[in-house]
């Protein structure tokens, strides 16, 4: 705790202390002349050390305070920022404050009222409905309305962007220099800057964005680039959709944005493609994927998984057994699968692979082939653009172009060619040819290779002017800093991945301040009023005729119906040249001096920008469940020849730029390649996301951003403690996630009769809420986690916490291997929800009846009446009770707070917690059911798990109706409950995973 | 020391060297009036105090910031503060053991020892009775543990072992209190008669509750205090079995065993008697009180711990054999995690500490050796109080789902609560033996008088 004033400054005006100013020699210093003076008090004339020391205390350095842990922080900033939050609501006059009279249309306290916008990650947008209660946004859920598969669930990303509207630490006043500046002020440098544009056509202007498919900021980069003909936009996005170009380039030879169509794929070969991992388009994947495997449950569908990867990733876990194999080798492995596969060029000499690269590489080829129209060749965005161009042309050749896999015109404005990419950029700013750039919501400082030495030479740009809702490391070393709004906040448009576009509307006021991204174009092009709301219209107007009910009828939808890209099915251009196959041996593969070095997106902060969001921070990582940190993930093989364990500080060199960081045993990763994740080590993200982890960006270079060759590791000595929520990664031989065969899976087997109990039975229910989760379908992408974080009001507990093992989250994803630690058979995840079980043990233990069984079969927690013995948490066999160690909840920042489901209460210090299956929501169905005279309706209640889940993989509703959704999925033969022997009864049942591998059929 | 005869179950009487009773009365009477080692004792008691404040101050921080300041977690929900629970009340089950259970049985050699064991006791389930308040997350609600009639109409859930805890808790307490009390009168009133202050005379007068020693006194007197035993010997049995079943009403393996109330009874009462053991032999050796303790008596205390620390054992065997019996996976792993994973420490120390120091026991020239039988005393504390750690702990952390699986390492404030209520008892104790008789002056009269009839008899044959 700071003490106020410090303590070792004496307050000015103590009579013990303080020195009383000679009275005597001030006068005379007054009466010696030396013009007019102002003094204010005696103090400040005689300036004493007093007067100085107070001063200092009454203006304390903010550094002051950042030395204290972020908690403290927030705890002693409470007030203050409470103030400042309600300051920043907008200029609020003195005024009285009295009830409507007239109450505004749909605005019913305890209501909630949807609006139909969308998130953006990575300039795409999530179409999303955002629920607001009286004015505040709470929540996101997918818009299920919309055109594109998947678009009615959501990732964790579109969850937390709720977060980020809310953080505290958004900027919240234009700067110039450090300093607060006003936004006339601003208006005047760019009316100075377009006088000078106008006069050399905009000659040394340049604009960075980041992938933009806003159709009104493209309208206006357009109108910009015909106002200013040499001024010119750049974009950059530290992994984005860029490479993939790139092999579209040079397959059909023009940019093309690639889209699968799982739902028609029965065989995919990925290499190193991470189909269902995070990223823009993991909920489309998931979605199609997820068809086609419900289909397979039934009726037979094949729907099978290789992958040949170098670092697990999602795709590979969903695969099984996968190949694990140094990224360089690859396109090897591509040649060979082409050359299996009968294509033009060359194959790779069989002898050139090892015998388990040989068996995948025949395997995948073999069910190719044998699917033709119906197999997908997936290769990772971050592979050479010659084998992009070669899968693309395998797929065309095999048919599956057109039926698992289309083609279409970038839907974002992405680095199209080498001019307009970062690297042209930054040669320019070195040459001094621009001398005023503007940075669209771009971070380059910290996501710029390091061999561009970004930072550097952006100090020799005249004009520097940033805008993006933090002031970050690029907002500290640009001139200007203009806040932007939160798309959450604002008007403005984006489209989706599958281009369907949709309009952002605003869900609340800014609520720091802040400017319209579209505002301050349009002050570049001199319009100085602009709305942002004005020029959204204008962009659409033109488009659906100005009329004011197609208007209205986007923003109710939430998308402009047909606005997805066409889709079309190029051939490719040119035959695909034989990659430059740098064929080593294959016994010598990767065992060569130096180690390879891959560097991929955070699975949680992505490249950084995520870095705030505290929900993300402690997101653990699907695979590795660690939090709040990026590691080096190394092979087994690996860390035991160098001697290092999980924890080990390791320093990687590339290139003679190194990094420090922990290491992490990765099962299943390429035995000489380490993994490198972005996204950490940021010095200006926020209170939250400082200092965590290591700079990744130190070592990546613009010529290899993915794979590097020749890196070297090194063990420091050190170790740093990891916060990961899981230890123990293997069932210690637990049936715990079952798996079955396809024929299993098929033919149904005896209920097995349930054990006999002591316990009276429950009164039959109108209502008997259950759960089941198919484990099937998950594939472990944490979108759950999040969704029950979100609707909960469930607390961050910081990283000491989690490493402590107190983590609050209500719905885990536990993950588990099977097999080697080199290369495991297979990885399997379960969502853990609470059991709500029958015969409840928890209920047992509790000596307040504070947790209770509902009528209709709920584990109800009653925080009031919990005084905190944690003996239910005890007695759960399941773990999935969640404590309050500390006051958790009531210290998050008053802004964070605003956030919170006011149907859902805040839990004190001291009190259990637990999953409660969303018993607002079943509440609020049900008085909707009986303001209709009705019983609730199959799917009326949707968990927030249930309603993130992109798969479908939860199925929540009342078992007690034989027909319900929840009812059929009880029926199938690969029901299971966990733990059964213990008998508990639990109503969150699992559905077993099918094992449909080649290699489970061989066995 | 009179006592160097074998040992003669049907002679009471060579309990106590025979003296004349006055000496007894100047001998415990005289050291709270005229106390002989103040220097000592102000030492004692300052260095205790000093514990206790560091209780003070843990407790109030714990109120501060809640419980999350303990290494607890998940899984491993309860940590130290359970242990210590269960350990301190199982140290006070001796003391109502021997002055009841002892009382009832009419064993007399029990004069000399009974007020100082109750005392442990008293101060043992003191310093039990806060664990229970001061775990709760939320430590100002403690009083809905108890059925009090409010207008929510809620009681306590009357299923839970929790609740049957409290109340065993509260009244065990309560009895333990009244019975020390109502045994302290007679010699109170006679502090009070040699008292020569007027404080000492107003102090130990209002405690007598102006006891004159009249027949009708007395009367009253053995009937309340038989029946205050009465009450206590079958409290002892549900407070030690309300502990077992805070544990085995869980279904974790490693405490979902029928086997635990009992075990817990016996494990109670044989840490209980190693603490009198050790008191005993200190209170002996500092105040030269050997012809009031004799080496009978430690003979006695030690043989006593030799059982109960055998029946224990067959209580760890038997847990270990159904675990292992019953096939049950879960078991099987929690029992060979107790043997061989991360807290196996834990296990050996309890193994070791209190069975394998304990065959000692059976050499009469160790029973009778103070100074290896207060060892023996401490060894099957320490090692009790190891078992309680291991029996939270070892089940926790290890539970079913390896995802959920965890550890437990205990903070400093884990430990200052384990300091602090040893200070705190100390502290008690030291004022116990400064202001209050320690040894019960009228019923080792009682023993004398027996002895000089039984001796008259014997020379009149």
């Amino acid at each position: 705790m700071t003490s106020f004033p410090p303590a070792d400054r004496p307050p000015p005006n103590d009579p013990t202390t303080g020195t009383a100013p000679d009275l005597a020699a001030l006068r005379r210093r007054l009466e010696s002349g030396g013009g007019r003076r102002f003094w204010r008090s005696l103090e400040d004339l005689a300036e004493t050390d007093d007067f100085r020391r107070f001063v200092e205390a009454e203006f304390p350095a903010v550094l002051e305070l950042s030395e204290t842990s972020r908690r403290t922080f927030l705890r002693l900033m409470a007030a203050p920022m409470m103030l400042g939050g309600l300051a920043a609501c907008g200029d609020m006059p003195d005024e009285k404050a009295l009830p409507y009279v007239n109450q505004p249309e749909m605005l019913v306290p305890g209501k909630p009222l949807y609006f139909a916008t969308a998130a953006l990650f990575e300039g795409y947008a999530q179409p999303v409905l955002a629920e607001t209660h009286v004015g505040r946004p709470t929540r996101l859920e997918g818009n299920p309305d919309h055109p594109m598969i998947g678009a009615g669930s959501t990732d964790a990303f579109a969850q937390a962007s709720i977060l980020e509207l809310y953080d505290p630490d958004r900027s919240r006043a234009i700067t110039f220099l450090g300093r607060i500046a006003t936004w006339d002020a601003f208006q005047g440098v760019v009316v100075a800057l377009r006088e000078r544009l106008g006069e050399n056509s905009g000659g040394d202007f340049r604009i960075l964005t980041e992938t933009v498919t806003s159709p009104t900021l493209r309208r206006q980069l357009d109108d910009l680039q015909r106002a200013f003909p040499r001024a010119r936009v750049h974009s950059f996005e530290p992994v984005g959709v860029a490479l993939r170009h790139q092999g579209t380039r040079r397959a059909f030879g023009r940019p093309l944005d690639v889209h699968y169509r799982l739902e028609n794929a029965a065989v995919v070969v990925s290499l190193e493609d991470d189909i269902f991992g995070p990223g823009p388009s993991q909920v489309r994947h998931a979605a199609q994927w997820s068809q086609r495997r419900r289909d397979h449950q039934q009726a037979g569908n094949l729907t099978r998984l290789h992958v040949a990867e170098s670092t697990p990733t999602l795709t590979g876990a969903l695969a099984g057994a996968t190949l694990s194999v140094a990224s360089q080798r690859l396109p090897v492995l591509l040649a060979a699968l082409a050359g299996k596969l009968g294509e033009a060029g060359e194959g790779t000499p069989a002898a050139a692979l090892t015998p388990r690269e040989l068996s995948w590489v025949s395997t995948a080829a073999d069910e190719l082939a044998a699917h033709r129209g119906s197999g997908l060749l997936a290769v990772g965005a971050h592979l050479p653009a010659e084998a992009q161009a070669r899968a693309h042309a395998i797929n065309h050749a095999l048919g599956n172009a057109g039926a698992t896999v289309v083609y279409s015109d970038p839907v974002g404005l992405a680095a199209t060619d080498d001019a307009g990419a970062l690297p042209a950029l930054a040669e320019a700013m070195a040459a001094g040819e621009v001398e005023t750039l503007v940075i669209l919501g771009a971070n380059p400082v910290y996501t710029a290779p390091a061999d561009l030495d970004f930072a550097n030479r952006l100090d020799r740009v005249g004009l520097r002017i940033h805008a993006g809702i933090y002031y970050d490391e690029t907002a500290s070393n640009c001139h200007w800093h203009i806040p932007l709004t939160h798309p959450l906040e604002s008007w403005s448009d984006a489209r989706a991945v599958d281009g369907t576009a949709s309009i952002l509307q605003p869900t609340v006021k800014p609520l720091f301040g802040g400017t319209s991204v579209h505002e301050l174009l349009a002050t570049l092009l001199g319009r100085l009023n602009a709305t942002a709301y004005e020029l959204v219209r204008e962009t659409w107007d033109a488009r659906l005729g100005g009329e004011e009910a197609g208007w209205r009828q986007v923003l109710s939808d939430g998308f402009v119906a047909n606005s997805a890209v066409a889709t079309e099915t190029p051939a490719p251009q040119v035959a695909a040249e034989p990659p430059a196959t740098d064929a080593t041996d294959a016994t010598d593969a990767g065992a060569a001096s130096g180690l390879e070095a891959v560097f991929r997106p955070d699975p949680c902060v992505w490249d950084g920008r995520l870095g705030n969001v505290a929900w993300l921070q402690e997101l653990p990582k699907p695979l590795t469940k660690l939090t709040w940190e990026n590691v080096l993930a190394v092979s087994a093989r690996l860390a035991e020849e160098l001697g290092l364990g999980t924890g080990d500080e390791a320093e990687l060199t590339v290139n003679d730029r190194s990094v420090r960081g922990p290491v992490w045993i990765m099962p299943g990763q390429a035995e000489r390649t380490v993994t490198v994740f972005l996204g950490y080590g940021r010095s200006r993200a926020g209170r939250v996301g400082n200092d965590a982890g290591y700079n990744a960006y130190a070592v990546r270079t613009a010529a290899e951003p993915w794979t590097v060759q020749d890196a070297a590791l090194r063990r420091t000595g050190e170790r740093l403690r990891l916060a990961t929520t899981q230890n123990h990664a293997t069932m210690a031989g637990g049936d715990f996630v079952r798996t079955v065969s396809v024929a299993e899976a098929r033919t149904a087997h005896p209920d097995e009769p349930p054990l006999p109990t002591f316990y009276p039975q429950w009164d039959d229910p109108k209502y008997a809420w259950a759960m089941s989760i198919d484990l099937d379908l998950c594939i472990g992408c944490n979108a759950c986690v999040l969704a029950c974080q979100a609707e909960n009001n469930i607390p961050v507990v910081g990283k000491e916490q989690v490493e402590a093992g107190r983590e609050m989250h209500w719905i885990r994803v536990d993950r588990y291997y099977e097999g080697g630690l080199d290369q495991p058979d297979r990885t399997l995840f379960q969502p853990l929800p609470c059991m709500h079980c029958e015969k409840a043990p928890c209920e047992v233990g509790c000596p307040v009846n504070a947790t209770v069984h509902g009528p209709e079969g709920l584990n109800e927690m009653v925080y009031n009446r919990c005084v905190g013995t944690r003996t239910c948490a005890s007695y759960c066999p399941y773990k999935v009770r969640r404590f309050n160690f500390f006051e958790f909840g009531a210290t998050d920042s008053p802004s964070i707070q605003a956030q919170r489901n006011p149907n859902v209460t805040v839990r004190a210090r001291g009190v259990m917690e637990k999953c409660t299956y969303c018993v607002q929501r079943i509440s609020a169905a049900r008085i909707e059911a009986q303001k209709q005279g009705r019983a609730i309706r199959d799917g009326e209640v949707v968990t927030a798990c249930q309603s993130a889940c992109p798969t479908q993989a939860i199925v929540f509703g009342n078992q007690a109706d034989p027909d319900s959704a929840v009812s059929r999925r009880q029926q199938s033969p690969r029901r299971y409950a966990l733990l059964r022997e213990l008998n508990t009864r639990p109503r969150t049942t699992y559905q077993a995973r099918i094992l449909n591998d080649a290699s489970d059929e061989e066995a | 020391m009179a006592d160097e005869r074998s040992v003669n179950p049907q002679a009471p009487t060579e309990t106590l060297p025979l003296q004349p009773y006055g000496s007894v009365s100047d001998q415990i009477a005289m050291i709270p009036l005229h106390y002989p080692l103040r220097r000592r004792w102000l030492i004692g008691l300052a260095a205790s105090a000093l514990f206790t404040l560091l209780l003070v101050v843990a407790i109030g921080y714990l109120f501060y910031a809640g419980v999350g300041i303990w290494g607890i977690n998940s899984p491993v929900f309860w940590g130290l503060a359970i242990a210590n629970y269960v350990w301190w009340i199982g140290l006070g089950n001796a003391g109502t053991l021997i002055s009841a259970l002892l009382l009832l049985l009419s064993q007399q050699w029990r004069n000399s020892l009974n007020r100082f064991a109750e005392a442990m006791t008293l101060f043992a389930v003191f310093c039990a009775a806060m664990f229970p308040i001061i775990h709760l997350g939320r430590p100002w609600f403690f009083y809905w543990l108890l059925p009090y009639p409010n207008v929510m109409a809620l009681w306590p859930q009357f299923r839970s072992p929790l609740v049957w805890d409290v109340f065993a808790n509260v009244i065990y307490l309560l009895v333990s209190i009244i019975f020390f009390y109502i045994g302290l009168i007679p010699d109170l009133a006679t502090v009070r008669d040699k008292a020569r202050g007027r404080l000492g005379q107003v102090f130990f007068g209002v405690l007598s509750l102006g006891w004159r020693g009249s027949a009708a006194h007395w009367q009253r007197w053995r009937r309340t205090y038989r029946i205050c035993a009465a009450l206590a010997v079958p409290l002892v049995v549900s407070v030690h079995s309300g502990v077992a079943m805070l544990f085995s009403v869980g279904q974790l393996a490693g405490w979902q065993t029928t086997i635990f109330p009992p075990y817990f009874v016996m494990g109670a009462m044989f840490s209980g008697f190693g603490v009198v053991a050790m008191i005993a032999v200190v209170l002996r050796h500092t105040f030269r009180l050997d012809s009031l303790v004799t080496t009978r008596h430690l003979d006695l205390l030690a043989k006593v711990l030799l059982a109960s620390g055998l029946i224990t054992s067959y209580g760890y065997i038997m847990d270990a054999f159904t675990a292992w019996y019953s096939g049950d996976p879960f078991e099987r792993s929690t029992l060979i995690d107790r043997f061989t994973g991360a807290y196996a420490w834990s296990y050996w120390s309890a193994v070791i500490l209190n069975f394998v120091v304990l065959q000692g026991l059976w050499f009469e020239a160790v029973r009778r050796n103070p100074v290896l039988l207060f060892l023996i005393g401490a060894s099957v504390t320490t090692g009790m109080w190891f078992e309680r750690y291991m029996l939270v702990v070892t089940t926790l952390y290890h539970d079913f789902l390896p995802s959920s699986w965890g550890w437990y390492v205990a903070t400093f404030w884990d430990w200052s609560l384990l300091a602090g209520t040893i200070g705190l008892f100390f502290f008690l104790f030291f004022l116990f033996v400064r202001f209050l008789p320690m040894i019960s002056m009228f019923e080792v009269k009682e023993v004398l008088r027996e002895e000089r009839v039984e001796a008259r008899n014997a020379r009149s044959q």
